[in-house]
């Protein structure tokens, strides 16, 4: 009995050490246990089903809430494995905010006069194709234009956001009704469309990333390009193809986040958005350097930030104080995450 | 100052990696360290250096017994290890990588660069080379890093040096230069031990050696009392073949033809045909442009001026992917940059050209690329835990043999191996020498780079000697002989 134990105890310290995925669901699940703690500190327990009711809403308001950074965390996160960085996410989002705003205006917008669905379904269709050319445009400058990645998404980070807001600088709109049912449409009584893309695609991108010739490229280029490009591959498509899924995957949150809130402030809709999907990818165990990372984890790394946000929330934090414990967050997962190599 | 060690021994957990092993070198005395990878050489020297502690025995320095329990005071006690990998940062001077972590300073607190320079002219006066101080290491050849890294053992006032395969990189005349510093240096009363695979260099540089086979000494002696063969014998534990493998065959239809291809810089005017069934060798010293000819014909070399033709067709090959659907294939040169993935485990690393063929409706069907690689595995006598295993977890014959394996799986009409025995024992090379000459029993056109002489002359059916980017000569099977080939390769 005590021998089983203890090797119990062995191997659960070889996966903290060695399993990244572990470490990181430890993690969330002891902030997930102070979380309920506190949300039931603030509950008054009337009666299990009074608490339950509360405990579920507060998670499901928690996740639609986070699901727009989290699919853009999904494309971040290949971004980063394949050894680059995406500073244009929150930018390009904002560009294919206002590009949807336009299109779907329903006074006087250009699509005005065809109404409802064929305007709604231009309007996406052109959505997800602007997403992904400007993620193409990333790319090319990557690839082909040999910049560094950080270097071309800060330029076109600035370029894209100050185009947006110079054309977009007093508009009013209003969006058709069919348009916000695409996040508002209720299931049971419940708003969970934002949810079950979140998860949709989550589990589309764990599929690419484990079992597709793209998304092992992507791992592979992230640990060594040279070898990778000496094996055959044309690695400078699949660093194209990254940035261009990413903006597709950018194009999508900012449709979800459109139809839930019907209006957007060009000023500052997905400013920081950069950096809280850059947070959640290391905060999900992904190597800065490289080739090393998993969906799983990212989404692990979204939900962490998320609940702790949520938990400030509930015991009362000041609002201010809360990018700093963003920032201990980030620093204390890397130094969990750290391999022991004395 | 004289070393002994008597009587090591060592185990990580129930692994026996040392057992009773003892080594001995002395002033003006080069001993050799032979032994296969995964043989203890490295342990042995780890134990001498402070990296490990030894499980039992002793180390005696001029009949103390000594006890190093870090790098550091293994150091202090006049011992310098060179390893593999040179430890030199390109983008700064010869003395300040030669003072790194030592800096001398001025009164002042600031470097001391005139002193520090006067110093290390005055070791390489010592070693009688002739180089400045002030130029930057980047601009050195392989060569004269290697004796930056010893000069700087030296001024540590190092009396013996340990050196772990110091000629892997280099070119034959770089490695007859570093040499000739060894004997300089013997000469001075200097301690050296030397560990190598190259058998021949043992015998041109060594008195003594000693050889390692997992974790026993099973041989030591008088260089001048023995030869390669018997050597080889020693490390492997049976007979090893010294003589050409080739053998007489048939050849099939010319597979690759190019025409005066030229790169700037690079190589002028390059002509050459392979049949299918051949074993065409190229060879040159450094600088010679033969790697840089073949990563153009795979694609992956830049733009060329000249025409290929695979099969009889004229073709243009853009980058690797097209080069992969023609047929054509690379086994590159240095595995740890340009061979392996390491963040990927053994099957992934044998895999990554065919993935493509093994997709079913989008995905990859890892059970077949499983079963793919499971043959070449076998095939090429792999030995390794898992397939899930990391690359790293393998010796370096190991990797390369998982290297080779992603290319035999995707079937080429045309097969590049350059330098492909570099960092491998004579175990593994002997292996690889076999699947080269099965491919080209099977019909590939298979192509040879090699800086090595006796590669090319005991594989190669026809080997091309290039010099300075152009082709210096051809010689066939029979007139093959290392002066040939160096006459050529020196550009006489």
């Amino acid at each position: 009995m005590e021998k089983t134990g203890k090797n119990l105890l062995v191997k659960l310290r070889e996966q903290w050490r060695d399993n990244p995925l572990f470490s990181t669901g430890i993690a969330l699940l002891v902030m997930v246990i102070v979380q309920t703690a506190a949300l039931s500190m603030n509950t008054s327990f009337d009666s299990f089903g009074s608490w339950a009711q509360n405990w579920l809403q507060n998670w499901v308001s928690l996740l639609r809430g986070n699901a727009g950074i989290g699919i853009i965390a999904l494309g971040m996160t290949f971004v980063i494995i394949s050894g680059g960085i995406d500073l244009s996410v929150g930018s390009v989002y904002v560009t294919v905010g206002a590009f949807i705003m336009v299109v779907l205006n329903v006074s006087g917008g250009p699509l005005a006069g065809l109404g409802g669905i064929p305007a709604i379904l231009i309007g996406l269709i052109g959505a997800v194709l602007l997403g992904g050319l400007l993620g193409e445009g990333n790319g090319l400058l990557i690839s082909n234009g040999r910049m560094p990645p950080f270097i071309a998404t800060l330029g076109s980070m600035q370029i894209l956001r100050s185009v947006t807001q110079y054309f977009m600088k007093a508009q009013r709109t209003e969006l058709p009704e069919a348009y916000k049912s695409i996040a508002r449409l209720e299931i049971g009584g419940q708003q969970l469309m934002p949810i079950i893309y979140w998860a949709v695609l989550a589990a589309a991108m764990y599929i690419i990333s484990r079992k597709t010739t793209f998304g092992r490229y992507v791992f592979a280029i992230g640990s060594n390009e040279r070898t990778t490009r000496l094996s055959g591959v044309n690695v400078r498509a699949v660093k194209r193809r990254v940035y261009a899924l990413t903006g597709f995957l950018v194009a999508i949150a900012a449709i979800i986040q459109t139809s839930r809130i019907g209006s957007m402030d060009y000023a500052s809709a997905g400013s920081g958005f950069e950096m809280d999907a850059i947070a959640s990818v290391i905060v999900g165990g992904t190597s800065m350097s490289g080739g090393r990372g998993s969906i799983i984890g990212t989404v692990f790394g979204t939900l962490i930030v998320a609940v702790m946000n949520n938990l400030l929330n509930l015991i009362g934090v000041d609002p201010y104080l809360s990018a700093a414990f963003k920032g201990a967050i980030i620093i204390g997962a890397v130094l969990l995450q750290r391999k022991d190599k004395s | 100052m004289t070393l002994e060690m008597r009587g090591i021994y060592k185990s990580f957990g129930a692994n026996d990696v040392l057992r009773d092993i003892s080594f001995s070198v002395g002033p003006g005395e080069i001993c050799a360290l032979l032994g296969e990878n995964g043989a203890g050489k490295s342990t042995l020297m780890n134990i001498l250096g402070g990296v490990l502690p030894a499980d039992r025995g002793t180390v005696l320095l001029d009949g103390r017994e000594t006890v190093f329990r870090n790098p550091a005071e293994s150091l202090s006690a006049g011992i310098a290890f060179i390893h593999q990998e040179l430890n030199l940062v390109n983008d700064l001077s010869i003395y300040e990588n030669m003072f790194i972590g030592r800096e001398l300073k001025t009164r002042a607190g600031f470097l001391d660069g005139r002193e520090m320079c006067a110093r290390c002219s005055e070791v390489f006066r010592r070693m009688d080379v002739d180089l400045d101080p002030r130029a930057m290491v980047r601009e050195l050849d392989a060569s004269y890093k290697q004796i930056v890294e010893i000069a700087r053992a030296l001024l540590m006032e190092a009396s013996i040096i340990i050196m772990d395969e110091p000629t892997t990189s280099l070119t034959d005349p770089e490695i007859d230069r570093v040499f000739e510093m060894m004997r300089n240096l013997k000469s001075q009363g200097v301690a050296m031990v030397f560990i190598s695979h190259k058998l021949r260099e043992v015998m041109a540089v060594c008195d003594r050696y000693t050889v390692l086979r997992d974790g026993s000494m099973v041989a030591d002696g008088k260089v001048s009392e023995t030869d390669v063969d018997e050597l080889a014998k020693h490390m492997v534990g049976h007979e090893v073949r010294t003589q050409s493998l080739r053998k007489e065959r048939e050849l099939g239809e010319e597979v690759l033809r190019a025409e005066g291809l030229s790169r700037e810089r690079s190589f002028e005017d390059v002509s050459f045909c392979v049949r299918a069934g051949e074993v065409l060798g190229f060879t040159g010293l450094l600088g010679d442009g033969r790697s840089e000819l073949f990563q153009s014909v795979f694609g992956s070399g830049g733009k060329y001026q000249g025409q290929l033709y695979l099969e009889g067709r004229p073709v243009a090959v853009h980058d690797t992917k097209q080069a992969v659907e023609l047929g054509i294939g690379y086994v590159p040169r240095d595995r740890k940059e340009n061979g392996i993935i390491k963040d990927m485990d053994i099957l992934e690393n044998g895999s990554i050209v065919t993935w493509p063929r093994h997709v079913r409706s989008g995905l990859i069907s890892w059970k077949q690329v499983r079963e793919a690689f499971r043959k070449q595995a076998e095939n090429l006598r792999i030995k390794m835990g898992s397939e899930e295993d990391l690359i790293g977890s393998l010796s370096g014959g190991n990797q390369q043999k998982v290297v080779l394996a992603k290319w035999l799986n995707a079937g080429p009409k045309v097969l590049i191996f350059d330098n492909p025995t570099q960092g491998v024992d004579v175990g593994a090379k002997e292996d690889i020498y076999d699947t080269v000459l099965e491919l080209a029993a099977g019909g590939v056109a298979v192509i040879v780079l090699s800086s090595e002489a006796q590669e090319i002359i005991r594989l190669c059916d026809r080997a091309i000697v290039m010099y300075h980017g152009r082709v210096q000569g051809e010689l066939p099977a029979g007139e093959m002989t290392e002066q040939e080939i160096m006459r050529l390769a020196t550009g006489a």
